[in-house]
């Protein structure tokens, strides 16, 4: 049998441009992995920063805002950086890398603004998407151009984790003798229930993990119920 | 049903200041998945037109390969060209997933065609330019495991040419600057093992891609290695036997050539 030393049905060079071509995609990954490894450390301070607001009253709420507030300046910065590196590829083809990352910052804002944070002078508010994009200053939901930006998939994932982390604050606030928290979120979660029910949601995570909403909205009608049950709700209800 | 359901939501939920958003998000992601949907479905028939395109260059009778192949050619120019529009811009790589597919084995058809007429393996750059005709890209990744389907492709016409004429199929390159060996032509068996090194020595990396190019490394040692026992049953026994008797390449277990 001739073996011909790779000619014959390849022509030479053929394969060692595509392995370039790999070998960029790789480089860029590498690039685009240390960015978010950063964000994600960052992201980490700033969730442990929010966690305190279990266990404190809503007299002391500003500095657990605040703390958390200046970890989410410097994933402010990492975003920017993000942003940058990012748009000089294609959105799509890479988004994989930072999707969950910028999820779970976006539940850190959302979190710290339903808290009171960000010039939301009470709490109970929900920041909307252009107001994350703003605060992260980048843009949202593109869809005329190729680059950086919040997907309306990530900010909807985020708000289910802020239904989560308020189901859970219901019962807390209890603890702590707030009576009123447990009536707002219960407001809260069931409104969002009702913008998520109006959603098509197909087969993928976010029509998963939606699912799992009605169980938080219901957790927390228990709650109001207890106190309710108990003469514990605040009069003015 | 879901059309009913959302109606009464909307009533009992008016008082629900969230509404104006979600009616937005709804609005984009209704898009998104009907978009979503009509490549999917692109991509299923290109993939189903190019099997047939396989299957009917894999028959004997090469003349009438374009002829028949020609409606099928049609369908992938016309479904690929349905989906262009959705596949521009930001979107080029938001339904890469959704798309792959059908690239992969319209990859598959072109090479193995290319490899029948020309004797060579269809560059990415003609392949890429060809698809961009039809307004969708071809990424490398997609012409890679295309690569991979297509050795698969000529592991059974190879057996099959040594089941029909008992020899292994000897090709003509139109390449350039190919070593002449006197006396030894070029067989199918030789493109196999110069594609077998070529792909082993390539690098995928990591993700999805790495993983894809695993599974189908192991299919395409196997492609080979077919080839080369049946070469080995037909050398070493074939002279025994009387004519249109059939090697087989592997003695527990029958060769499928038309799979």
């Amino acid at each position: 049998m001739a073996t011909n030393g790779g000619a014959g049905i390849i022509q030479p060079g053929i394969f060692e441009d595509l392995q370039k071509k790999i070998d960029e995609d790789t480089a860029v990954k590498d690039a685009l992995r240390d960015i978010v490894q950063n964000l994600e450390k960052q992201d980490r301070a700033a969730q442990s920063a929010l966690s305190r607001a279990h266990s404190t009253t809503t007299a002391n709420m500003p500095t657990v805002i605040k703390a958390a507030s200046d970890h989410i300046a410097s994933e402010i910065e990492t975003v920017q950086q993000l942003s940058k590196v990012a748009s000089q590829h294609p959105y799509y083809r890479f988004n994989y890398a930072w999707s969950r990352q910028m999820e779970s910052v976006c539940f850190s804002i959302l979190l710290c603004g339903w808290l009171g944070g960000f010039g939301k002078t009470e709490a109970g508010q929900l920041l909307t998407i252009e107001e994350v994009g703003q605060i992260l200053q980048i843009p949202v939901n593109v869809k005329d151009r190729d680059t950086f930006h919040l997907t309306i998939e990530e900010y909807l994932l985020s708000l289910i984790s802020l239904l989560d982390e308020l189901s859970r604050l219901a019962r807390n606030s209890v603890t702590l003798g707030d009576y009123r928290r447990p009536l707002q979120i219960s407001q809260f979660i069931k409104d969002v229930h009702a913008g998520f029910q109006i959603l098509n949601l197909k087969n993928d995570s976010l029509r998963k993990r939606s699912d799992g909403i009605k169980y938080k909205v219901k957790e927390v009608e228990d709650v109001v119920y207890d106190l309710s049950l108990r003469g514990l709700l605040p009069k003015d209800q | 049903m879901s059309g009913n359901k959302n109606k009464d939501t909307e009533i009992s939920s008016s008082s629900s200041p969230f509404m104006p958003m979600f009616e937005h998000f709804r609005a984009e992601l209704d898009e998104h998945h009907d978009r979503r949907e009509r490549i999917i479905k692109a991509s299923r028939d290109v993939t189903a037109a190019s099997k047939k395109i396989i299957r009917t260059l894999s028959q004997p009778l090469p003349a009438q390969v374009t002829k028949s192949n020609t409606p099928y050619h049609e369908t992938i120019k016309t479904q690929l060209s349905s989906v262009a529009k959705d596949l521009q811009g930001l979107n080029a790589h938001r339904y890469a997933r959704q798309i792959s597919g059908g690239c992969q084995e319209f990859m598959e058809a072109a090479l193995f065609s290319h490899y029948l007429t020309t004797g060579t393996l269809l560059s990415y750059e003609s392949a890429a330019e060809e698809l961009k005709a039809l307004g969708v890209g071809l990424s490398v990744e997609d012409y890679i495991l295309g690569v991979y389907d297509f050795t698969g492709e000529v592991m059974r016409f190879a057996i099959t040419a040594m089941a029909t004429s008992g020899a292994l199929p000897a090709v003509e390159s139109s390449n350039e600057g190919e070593m002449e060996v006197e006396g030894e032509r070029r067989t199918v068996l030789d493109d196999l093992r110069v594609l077998r090194t070529v792909l082993e020595g390539f690098n995928a990396g990591g993700g999805p891609f790495g993983k894809d190019c695993e599974k189908k490394m192991d299919v395409m040692r196997a492609s080979v290695e077919k080839v080369e026992r049946t070469l080995y049953g037909l050398v070493v026994r074939g002279a025994e036997r009387p004519k249109g008797w059939m090697p087989d390449a592997d003695a527990a277990r029958p060769v499928e050539v038309e799979g």
